[in-house]
């Protein structure tokens, strides 16, 4: 089974991040860049996949500029078998980026797209979404649990929904999002660092796939969130229902 | 001159880094804790937690960053191990990735193809542990001043005398006991090492000595304690050139140790430098402050630089023992300067045994005095530039 996984490369979330004064963006200096935690989820289940089933090739699919060779380099440090950069220098909405990788998917034809259900930068949650609609394939967003049939023709789902878990079962090919909880990452090892030296990462000039990459949309402004203030202890269990009731308006 | 890790660097890095993070600084409540307790050396993590982290780190592949590769290990060499050690030594939580000393070096020098078999294959892969005896209760900083004698009977040694701070002897399945063979040429030819199993008949752990820092080293008595001649390590006479190269990988090793633990108080003061206020303002609105801060990230920078340097230019087959007495000496200063910082702007809570930063400045204590003391290396320094 051909399994293609997109990487996106992101701020590390354990770096402080800055707002530049004018909300044009945030300060990259000095910022460590990591594999969003969501696609490093999708890597392993692939991996997983590939391990269980022999045979299989995990492919990861990304989008930037040269820089992104680090996180790549990292995925194929934790097992994927080859890699292709689509090589772009501009800022990309989330349909963009799924008509790219719609392209990716014609090319390679996986049976299997693994992403993560967001990226942790912008949060914005659609490439997945968008891709299935570019593509016209099933989808299935929040994955918890992921059980390939034994036929390998389909696959269940167990998604992370409000008020519950869902199954939902679709044949391939189709598209899968990673949860928090499907799996936890392995570290990219010392031995796979030195075998990732060889393997391929594919560069893809934008243009060369004859996608609209327009930006439908504009990011005006971002400002850094509220500073939390500090909570407030009570004496009684009656001061509190009080506090609810007249400060916090939500009894 | 290119001042770039590579790729491969940056990624074993950046695995460290993580495995850091997510097993060992989770951990440091625990150590605090049992530290307070009087628990020391390997005691301070539970036996069935230490064996968890050895099979997570054999699973990344964590395991013989610096064996040569006919023994089972990556061979990657000493500026790698560097980068590896610095990360472990951001936290208080006490892990090696096997095999657990520079004996290594040693052992590879010196090893013939039974002792490969028996010693450096096993301790490689992590199997045996190891320790080494050298000091003596009348000398430390001059081991060529030893009294413990190896006389040859037949085809056996016979090895008597008295070691003193030797570290994990308890747990080592193999010793590397220094001894005299040769009374009037010692360093120069009169000191040989030897291979001594644990549990040989003679050698007595004497007592354990509680020490700063978590340390509890050893002090071993030999009583014609005996040993075929198979168990010699190297040549006769010829043990200290190979004794010296392992403490100069140690010393690269010790810089690794300061520029990690003080790493991790430099972030720590600039996180409470903006946090903690007082008078109204801001520790890090202060002067003084400012300057404890820029002087430890100028100390650690220097270095950092000093431990790379030198772990790469012993990478290429150089001596680099001048390197490597300038970086225990400025290590180890530096890492107490900068912890001492770290206490002082932390105020209570920096003697406080709840955060890590009293159990570092412990814990850099003794590396002052162990692999030399620092007026030793200086005297060594000075005499190497005044020689005519
Ligand atoms: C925690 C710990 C673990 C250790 N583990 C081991 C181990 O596993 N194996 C092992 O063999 N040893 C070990 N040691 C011993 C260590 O290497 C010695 O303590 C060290 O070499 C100093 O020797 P000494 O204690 O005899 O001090 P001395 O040699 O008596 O020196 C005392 C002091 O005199 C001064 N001094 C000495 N010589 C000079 C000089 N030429 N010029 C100026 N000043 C000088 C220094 O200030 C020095 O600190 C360990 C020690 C400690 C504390």
């Amino acid at each position: 089974m051909k399994i293609l996984v997109t990487v996106k490369r992101v701020p590390d979330p354990e770096t402080t991040i800055r707002v530049k004064p004018d909300g044009s963006g945030i300060v990259t200096d000095n910022i460590k860049y990591v594999i969003n935690p969501f696609d490093e989820i999708a890597i392993e289940e692939a991996l997983r996949i590939k391990e269980k089933l022999g045979g299989s090739e995990v492919v990861l699919a990304s989008i930037g500029t040269k820089v992104v060779t680090e996180q790549l380099r990292t995925g194929l440090a934790m097992g994927a078998d080859r890699a292709l950069l689509v090589l772009c220098d501009q800022e990309l909405d989330s349909l963009a980026v799924s008509r790219i990788l719609a392209k990716l998917v014609e090319r390679e034809s996986p049976q299997l797209v693994l992403m993560g259900k967001q990226a942790i930068d912008d949060d914005a949650n659609q490439a997945g979404q968008m891709l299935a609609a570019v593509l016209d394939w099933p989808q299935a967003t929040f994955a918890s649990q992921v059980q390939l049939a034994a036929d390998q023709a389909s696959v269940q789902v167990l998604r992370e929904v409000d008020g519950g878990l869902e199954t939902i079962g679709f044949s391939l090919p189709g598209i899968i999002t990673a949860d928090l909880r499907l799996n936890e990452p392995r570290y990219a090892s010392l031995p796979g660092i030195m075998k990732a030296r060889k393997k391929e990462i594919k560069e893809i000039p934008v243009a060369e796939l004859g996608v609209d990459i327009t930006p439908r949309l504009k990011i005006h402004k971002m400002d850094p969130p509220v500073k939390k203030i500090g909570g407030k202890k009570v004496e009684t269990v009656q001061q509190l229902l009080d506090l609810l009731h007249t400060e916090a308006k939500v009894i | 001159m290119d001042f770039e890790l590579l790729e491969e660097q940056r990624m074993l890095q950046d695995t460290v880094r993580r495995f850091v993070r997510q097993e060992l600084l989770p951990l440091e409540a625990l150590v605090l804790q049992r530290d307070t307790q009087g628990l020391t050396g390997e005691e301070l993590l539970p036996a069935e937690v230490e064996e968890r982290l050895l099979a997570k780190a054999k699973d990344a592949g964590l395991w013989g960053l610096d064996v040569p590769e006919e023994f089972g290990g990556l061979n990657l060499g000493a500026l790698p191990k560097c980068l590896a050690t610095e990360e472990l030594y951001k936290t208080i939580t006490p892990f090696t990735f096997p095999p657990d000393a520079p004996n290594l070096h040693m052992l590879v020098q010196t090893c013939t193809p039974e002792q490969r078999e028996r010693y450096l294959l096993p301790y490689a892969s992590g199997a045996k542990r190891s320790a080494i005896a050298i000091s003596e209760p009348g000398a430390g900083s001059d081991p060529a001043a030893m009294r413990t004698t190896a006389v040859k009977k037949g085809d056996q040694w016979v090895i008597n005398g008295r070691k003193i701070w030797i570290s994990r002897a308890h747990i080592a399945d193999f010793l590397i006991v220094m001894a005299l063979t040769d009374k009037e040429k010692r360093a120069r030819g009169g000191i040989t090492a030897f291979l001594v199993d644990k549990g040989t008949p003679g050698l007595v752990l004497q007592r354990q000595i509680p020490v700063i820092g978590g340390h509890a080293p050893w002090e071993l008595v030999f009583e014609d304690l005996t040993v075929p001649d198979s168990q010699v390590l190297g040549q006769v006479g010829q043990g200290f050139a190979p004794m010296q190269l392992r403490l100069t990988v140690r010393r690269l090793e010790i810089g690794s140790w300061c520029v990690g633990h003080a790493q991790r108080c430099l972030e720590m003061m600039v996180d409470y430098a903006k946090q903690r206020v007082t008078f109204g303002q801001r520790l890090a609105d202060r002067q003084a402050i400012q300057w404890f801060i820029a002087d430890s990230a100028t100390d650690i920078h220097a270095a950092r630089l000093m431990t790379h340097h030198g772990a790469w230019k012993f990478d290429q087959g150089e001596d680099v023992r001048q390197e490597a007495s300038m970086l225990k000496v400025f290590a180890t200063e530096m890492a107490t300067r900068v912890a001492d910082r770290a206490m002082q702007m932390h105020g209570g809570m920096g003697m406080s045994k709840e955060l890590p930063l009293e159990f570092m400045y412990r814990r850099l204590r003794p590396m002052r005095i162990f692999e030399g003391p620092s007026e030793v290396h200086r005297w060594v320094i000075a005499r190497t530039l005044l020689k005519d």
